[in-house]
């Protein structure tokens, strides 16, 4: 960037959020409001069988006889449901596009600037993506050479058509309808998401990706995934998400479920990058999103990565459920706060079955006024002999009006498990900083790399491309922070 | 419609209050009818609360619980039994101070130690800067129950710069079944005065309810050391609280030893001025279907306060233990030091433990860690032993034995470390543990 652009930027007192543009394109949208037409509508549109309306409706009667939770160390401006709409796509041309040449230029031109081709051909490496616009997806890419693997990689949408049985067998096991309030709410009205199912023994030959985008104003993203890795299975799957900048704040309510049936593995990584509201804390996406996964077979495998540097409020705590055994369960999370930021995120790690495993390695750092929480809980049932749990969580303090909090909660009915927990909370130190600056760096920079180094242990669980685009994020989230 | 005991205590209190101390001084039943109508909105705390989510309180509502009737002859040698030597004992008796077992002879001047129902009375004013000044009735209803019904308990007041060379022991004696015991301890420690105060609980074989809070003032540079040992009768309910307020350089140090009772649960919260220090011990044992609560709160208002915190827990049987550990750091707070460990052992398949510690940080030049272990004995140290020639019981003993005695060892005076000792021992199977070598 230029020094003018750089002087312009300040003079507009707007933070280096890249993402925060928006797409000019025709989409049809729903206009605000929830209520049972809203929804059977919704289900009208996106074509689906009859057991889906039938769940969304049970989801919504049970949703409106919830409350909302209050419990986190959050504070939030309340939400009004009703002027939300529960819809908003791109128009399309008569049945939508059948392959990429057929997608509206605007998009592909919206994507390409997010940095996400959606070209095959132009992939550097072999990344598989679904691209979510508002509340359809848009694109897939590489789902021929996938099929010949045997791999379902779809748009959860198109799955209800075309596998119906297979999503009905597991959809909502392990996030439940009436499982939480945004969680129900997200069952009776989740729009699109992505499928996946790896069948038996298959290694997916590419990483897959969703890349979520907000665009449309005064609508909220509900998005559902739902992975199944059969037995002997192995899946990497990433996941991505931004939003054009905006005075109000958007909520943005996920599910997402995992399914490991016997030896598989799902590794799923999230670099979350919302936009996080302006410096005094004007608007902003409310992420609150429920992510859980069974480890259901022996040996399975579900490992959590996540970088959480966007938002407005961060509320989540992607789980395992340890039911098979020997299963093992992972949390890795950066989760960074700056301005007015708040983050209450962490994991829960369920042990049932015997010689179940589980690590959470959690980094939390708040900048500028942000409040950043780390809330975990491990939980060993009787009949998880020999579990083991290790735990860290590190919190660094950028700042003096900023807060890093740390709530886990350890929970042991089984004398042969072992669990153990650590967290330490500090600041970057002057003599490091010190260190740094004498060697040439400027303060920003000093800071952004400690802060990487801080982060080193969890930038290592993310496949390559996604290591690198954390860590450029943490440098931007930073700006502003120091001096 | 089964009456609860929250319910027969509210439905009681019209006719019992007049009678409580204080009542007929303005501001205390002001203070007493504020807590009483807080308590008969929603009676006991409920596993709802977060702060309570472990530990739930609805047994204590099946009982019914009242004064004790008049004092029933107790036997004195018991009593006394629970005497430390060299200190000044006050004794109450079903929660009501009684003047015949307590050795108060030879205070020095500028320490008053007295009965806070005979203050209430003959200088109802000494009391009003400090009752309920520590410890908020929105805490939980059982400050608020404590608020309303304490019908007795002690207050000690030390004068500046007075260094007390003997202990205060204050022993909370309950005799009577269904009885309510139920205190409100207020102690005072003037600029750069000194003095130590052991808590001793103890009960007859029968089911009662403690309830005793203990609201403490510790001016600059005052230093407090302080032990709770707290044996209760097997099938009691106890639940006790601290509360203490340090002002700059102020110092406070607290050992616990959770041993008895049924349901028990205690408080203990600091709050920490400029350079203020605190350090808590804890040891937690738990047997057949005892519930042990430790729950701390340290709040550190003002910079450079240092806070040290480190309880264990022996689970066995289907005991099931609790700990809470909270550390808030305020904004101002900068340069806090403050480490918090809980480690628990679980020695049986039915026991579970709890532990929740809790860091909530809104200063940035800190040093906060806090850990926490849940684990069984090491199986490589039970081999080495056994590979000296110690069957595997003795050896597994000798372990645990080892693990609780940490806390047991930080007790600097000899005869409640030898009480403490004692207590541990009978606690546990001794085959193996030789207390020759203590």
């Amino acid at each position: 960037m230029t020094s003018n652009a750089q002087e312009i930027e300040d003079l507009i007192g707007q933070q280096d959020y890249e993402a925060g543009f928006v797409t000019d394109i025709e989409v049809d949208t729903f206009p605000p409001g929830l209520d049972e037409d809203v929804i059977r509508r919704l289900s009208k549109v996106k074509n689906e069988p009859d057991f889906m309306l039938e769940y969304r409706l049970e989801a919504y009667r049970h949703w409106l006889t919830m409350t909302e939770p209050n419990w986190a160390q959050l504070n939030i401006e309340p939400i009004d449901y009703q002027a939300i709409s529960y819809y908003s796509a791109p128009k399309k041309k008569e049945d939508g596009p059948k392959s990429l040449d057929e997608v509206d230029p605007e998009l592909l031109e919206t994507y390409k600037k997010l940095g996400i081709p959606l070209d095959e051909q132009e992939r550097l490496a072999g990344i598989a993506v679904d691209a979510v616009f508002d509340s359809v997806s848009v694109a897939t890419t590489f789902k021929g050479k996938l099929k010949e693997a045997g791999v379902i990689f779809c748009p959860i949408s198109e799955a209800l058509q075309d596998y119906p049985e297979l999503v009905k067998q597991y959809l909502g096991t392990v996030v439940p309808a009436g499982d939480n309030f945004f969680a129900a709410l997200n069952a009776a009205v989740f729009t699109d998401g992505s499928f996946v199912y790896i069948p038996k023994g298959v290694r997916c030959p590419m990483e897959l990706s969703t890349y979520f985008r907000i665009n449309a104003a005064n609508t909220g993203q509900f998005e559902r995934t739902l992975i199944i890795a059969d037995e002997g299975s192995h899946v990497s799957y990433l996941e991505g998400c931004t939003a054009p900048m905006r005075d109000e704040n958007q909520l943005h309510a996920a599910v997402v479920e995992l399914v490991a049936l016997d030896n598989a593995e799902i590794k799923y990584s999230t670099v979350q990058n919302w936009y996080p509201g302006d410096k005094d804390g004007k608007g902003g996406i409310y992420n609150f999103v429920t992510k859980r996964a069974e480890c259901r077979g022996k040996n399975s495998k579900v490992s959590w990565t996540q970088v959480e540097t966007g938002s407005a409020i961060t509320w989540k705590y992607p789980s395992c459920v340890l039911l098979g055994e020997n299963s093992v369960g992972e949390f890795y999370s950066v989760a960074l706060t700056n301005n007015y930021q708040q983050a209450d995120t962490g994991t829960k790690m369920i042990h049932i079955g015997a010689n179940t495993r589980s690590t959470i390695i959690s980094k939390g750092i708040s900048a500028g006024k942000a409040q950043n929480t780390y809330r975990g809980l491990v939980k060993v049932a009787k009949s998880a002999k020999n579990a083991r749990n290790y735990t860290q969580c590190d919190s660094l303090l950028v700042g003096d009006r900023c807060g890093a909090h740390t709530f886990p909660y350890v929970e042991v009915k089984q004398p042969t498990a072992k669990v153990e927990h650590e967290a330490t909370t500090s600041k970057i130190s002057e003599d490091q900083l010190f260190f740094c600056q004498q060697r040439g760096l400027s303060a920003e920079d000093a800071v952004s790399m400690i802060v990487n180094g801080f982060c080193k242990e969890v930038f290592k669980e993310l496949p390559m491309e996604f290591a690198v685009e954390a860590q450029a994020l943490l440098g931007i989230s930073l700006e502003g922070s120091v001096g | 419609m089964t009456e609860t005991a929250s319910l027969a205590l509210i439905e009681d209190y019209p006719q019992l209050k007049a009678d409580l101390p204080g009542y007929d001084v303005d501001w205390c039943r002001a203070f007493r009818e504020q807590a009483f109508s807080q308590f008969s909105a929603s009676g006991f705390p409920s596993p709802r609360e977060e702060e309570w989510r472990y530990t739930n309180v609805s047994a204590i509502e099946k009982k019914r619980f009242h004064w004790a009737a008049a004092e029933k002859t107790i036997d004195p040698a018991w009593v006394q039994s629970l005497f430390l030597d060299d200190c000044w004992t006050v004794v109450l008796i079903d929660g009501v101070f009684s003047s015949d077992y307590s050795r108060l002879s030879g205070l020095p001047d500028g320490v008053m130690v007295a009965s806070v129902a005979e203050i209430l009375q003959s200088n109802p004013d000494a009391l009003k800067g400090y009752l309920g000044q520590a410890v908020s009735d929105k805490e939980h209803n059982f400050i608020a129950f404590n608020s309303a019904w304490f019908r007795d308990g002690i207050f000690i007041r030390v004068e500046a710069g007075v260094n007390l060379e003997q202990s205060i022991q204050i022993v909370h004696v309950t005799t009577q079944t269904e009885t309510l015991s139920c205190t409100r301890q207020i102690f005072v420690l003037q600029e750069g005065a000194a003095a130590e105060i052991i808590e001793t609980y103890a009960g007859q074989d029968c089911a009662y309810l403690t309830t005793s809070v203990n609201e403490v003032f510790l001016a600059d540079k005052a230093q407090l050391s302080a032990s709770k040992v707290q044996q209760e009768a097997e099938q009691a309910w106890h639940f006790g609280g601290w509360y203490v307020k340090q002002s700059a350089q102020a110092q406070f140090t607290h050992h616990h030893f959770a041993f008895g009772g049924l349901l028990t649960r205690t408080d203990i919260h600091c709050d920490l001025e400029t350079a203020a220090e605190c350090e808590l011990n804890g040891l937690f044992l738990g047997m057949k279907r005892q519930h042990q609560d430790s729950h701390t709160r340290i709040v550190h208002q003002k910079p450079d306060a240092i806070s040290r915190e480190q309880y264990k827990g022996v689970l066995d049987q289907r005991a099931r233990g609790v700990f809470q550990g909270r550390v808030i750091v305020a904004q101002d707070a900068q340069r806090t030091d403050s480490q918090m460990n809980n480690q628990n052992l679980l020695l049986s398949e039915y026991a579970e433990i709890d532990t929740k510690p809790q860091l909530e940080i809104y200063a940035d030049d800190v040093k906060c860690a806090h850990g926490v272990t849940v684990g069984q004995l090491d199986e490589n140290s039970v081999f080495y032993c056994q590979s000296r020639g110690l069957d595997e019981e003795s050896a597994r003993n000798m372990l645990t034995f080892a693990f609780a005695n940490q806390m047991v060892k930080k007790l600097e005076r000899k005869d409640l470390h030898d009480h403490v000792l004692s207590l541990l021992l009978q606690r546990f199977p001794q085959q193996g543990v030789d207390s020759s070598w203590l």
